[in-house]
């Protein structure tokens, strides 16, 4: 999003869950929810939903303020996965820092996996968002699950694009926070190269991060 | 607003833009809420934003809040975005405090809820416009390719009727060849056939030029003879000899067979010229009256030379009314179907040719014992480039010509079975038409 006001000093990042339909978007956003300290976050917003199938979006807001007095809004947002949603995956996509793609591992999705990463390239420039320059994490969901597509495919697959790729199991809780804080370290990034976040704002890579996956407990 | 590479206006979706405690507490519920507070305790409660400025509550009578003063933050995503602060030197207590962060939760869960309300409000908005968006640039291109359509449709139309007028020209120039062809064979007959008469008239006058030298020489001797005054036994030995060596008498005999024989050739000859000037009917311009018997014995009398040998033709003609029409036309049309005849059977050929009355219309019908027209045929055969016969050796034009005669003529050309096998072409022309230009297609006849 970027929505630097530097008067202000107040910066707004969006962070989009793309995938597609029951891959564990929402999932995921609910175990982050769970796992991340309540301070400096908001509530999980789930906009209305029909069946327990995302139609708008899910939102989890984090806030944060650098050391040197920035003010940080991180927005994780998911899209609704379904293919006829996809005016409202454009919506939520415009202006994305940052994507995580998450994929369901078992084999008899690897069709709508491929579909949907199709319709994000699609969608990345139809809002303008060159994809070689956005922060993208690629997830592979549902490892507690059989039938799945072992890692070393996943890994032969994905390798070449130089995307980093998390396994995870959202419904077990384990890698969720990992992509998340794998695609913050991205963003972080590509935002350090722009505003020199580190230098300006005393911001570290690591603060960064670890401030938006603080642990609950 | 931003614009996309064709000018048009292009609106930008973007969820979730930045707000501010005010645009998401409604100034009703607030209010009304803060007041509700201040009445149940919490006596000159207030909410003021993030840099201290005072949103809600009845500030006038108190000091304006300080650090030091019981507060609570209010969370709008997470962040700071206002607090509720008790004057000092409120009444304070374990109560106030209890109030306070129950004050503070409220309007955070008020301002979570009308978020959630206006966000979906939001997104539902935003993908209605952007599908309206999507439509209209659906039927942009929906348009643009009925309109691409619509012009190929209109182009192809113009192209179509191009093509066909350049066709019906080419058509129109075969079928004159095809005319101008039937007669070049004709011709070529017409000229053998003064050959003939014209090669022993010439050669008649080559004798008859050698005999009248002889006659010169033998007259030039009697008159030396008679001259010098005698006729002297001698005189008329040498004359006799004279004449004998010319075989004066012989030739005498012959000179007037040859001169009948000449006159004989010329005659024929002038007689061909006479038939081809009533064949083609050169000297009149247009339609003129004619009597189809004669125009038929016209048409057969230059074509003699192409009737087979031993064939026979039947003339069964009964008296014709004059028609109006243009009888060259006719000539030719009657050229086509009698070499059609002709052609049909090289021995043996018989053709029947009858004219006739019926009702108000002349029927002529040439019947030959050819092969015939196979009935699967029949209905192309008046086509243009319709043949049966080999690549090259017809155009398939001739009954084509036919039919356009008769068609112009306001009659028909159709063709049955001979009884007996063969074809028998039937004509049918109206006595009196009542509009010239009236083009009637041929109606079989059952």
């Amino acid at each position: 999003m970027i929505e630097y006001d530097s008067e202000e000093q107040r910066m707004v990042l969006k962070f989009v869950y793309y995938g597609p339909a029951l891959s564990g978007k929402t999932t995921n956003l609910l175990r982050l929810h769970d796992l991340l300290a309540k301070e400096g976050r908001g509530d999980l917003m789930v906009l209305d939903t029909k069946d327990d199938r995302t139609i708008f979006f899910d939102l989890l807001p984090f806030f944060l303020v650098a050391p040197g007095g920035l003010k940080i809004k991180v927005k994780v947002y998911t899209v609704p996965g379904q293919v006829q949603h996809d005016a409202t995956r454009k919506a939520v996509l415009q202006r994305a820092d940052g994507v995580a793609f998450i994929a369901d591992s078992r084999r008899s999705e690897a069709k709508n996996n491929a579909e949907s990463f199709g319709n994000l390239e699609r969608n990345l420039s139809f809002v303008g968002i060159d994809i070689d320059k956005l922060p993208l994490v690629i997830q592979y969901n549902k490892r507690d699950l059989a039938s799945i597509v072992p890692e070393e495919e996943v890994r032969r697959v994905w390798g070449p694009t130089g995307f980093p790729v998390v396994l995870s199991s959202a419904l077990e809780g384990w890698g969720v926070v990992e992509t998340f804080r794998t695609l913050a370290e991205r963003v972080y990034d590509a935002m350090n190269s722009r505003h020199d976040f580190a230098g300006r704002h005393g911001l570290t890579r690591e603060s960064f991060a670890e401030r938006l996956v603080r642990r609950t407990g | 607003m931003p614009t996309d590479s064709e000018g048009r206006k292009r609106i930008v979706y973007c969820l979730g833009e930045e707000r501010a405690l005010r645009d998401v507490l409604p100034e009703s519920e607030a209010a009304a809420l803060v007041a509700a507070a201040s009445r149940a305790g919490l006596r000159g409660v207030r909410v003021v934003d993030p840099g201290g400025k005072a949103l809600w509550g009845n500030g006038d009578d108190v000091p304006p809040p300080g650090d030091g003063d019981p507060q609570r933050p209010i969370l709008l995503e997470g962040e700071p975005a206002g607090r509720v602060v008790l004057p000092a030197g409120a009444a304070h207590g374990e109560t106030q405090d209890a109030l306070l962060a129950l004050l503070a939760e409220t309007l955070t869960a008020m301002a979570h809820n009308n978020l959630k309300r206006m966000l979906t409000t939001e997104t539902h908005t935003e993908v209605v416009n952007l599908s309206y968006e999507e439509l209209l640039g659906a039927n942009r291109s929906l348009s643009a390719s009925e309109q691409k359509y619509r012009e190929l449709a209109e182009t192809l139309e113009i192209k179509v009727r191009e093509r066909t007028e350049e066709l019906s020209h080419a058509m129109a120039r075969l079928v004159q060849q095809e005319k101008m062809a039937s007669v070049g064979q004709l011709a070529a007959g017409v000229a053998h056939e003064i050959n003939n008469p014209l090669a022993f008239v010439t050669s008649n006058l080559q004798t008859l030029k050698k005999y009248t030298e002889r006659f010169l020489d033998i007259i030039a001797r009697y008159q030396r003879v008679f001259e010098q005054g005698g006729v002297a036994q001698q005189d008329r030995d040498d004359l006799r000899k004279h004449r004998e060596t010319l075989r004066v008498d012989a030739i005498s005999a012959d000179v007037v067979d040859l001169l009948r024989q000449t006159l004989e050739g010329t005659e024929r000859v002038r007689k061909i010229v006479a038939d081809l000037k009533g064949f083609s009917h050169i000297d009149e311009e247009g339609e003129a009256p004619a009597d189809m018997n004669r125009e038929i014995d016209r048409t057969l009398s230059v074509m003699t030379h192409e009737i087979p040998e031993g064939a026979a033709i039947v003339r069964e003609f009964s008296p014709l009314p004059v028609i109006q029409c243009r009888p060259g036309a006719f000539n030719q049309l009657f050229l086509g179907l009698l070499r059609n005849a002709f052609q049909a059977r090289s021995e043996g050929l018989r053709l029947t040719i009858r004219t006739g009355v019926s009702g108000d219309r002349i029927r002529i019908a040439f019947a030959d014992n050819g092969p015939g027209v196979p009935a699967d045929i029949r209905t192309r055969i008046f086509d243009p480039f319709f043949t049966t016969r080999d690549v090259g050796k017809g155009k398939g034009l001739g009954l084509t010509v036919a039919y356009d005669i008769v068609t112009a003529h306001g009659g028909t050309i159709d063709v049955e079975d001979t009884p007996g096998g063969g074809a028998t072409f039937v004509l049918q022309m109206p006595v009196r038409r009542g509009n010239h230009d009236q083009i009637r297609r041929p109606v079989p006849e059952r």
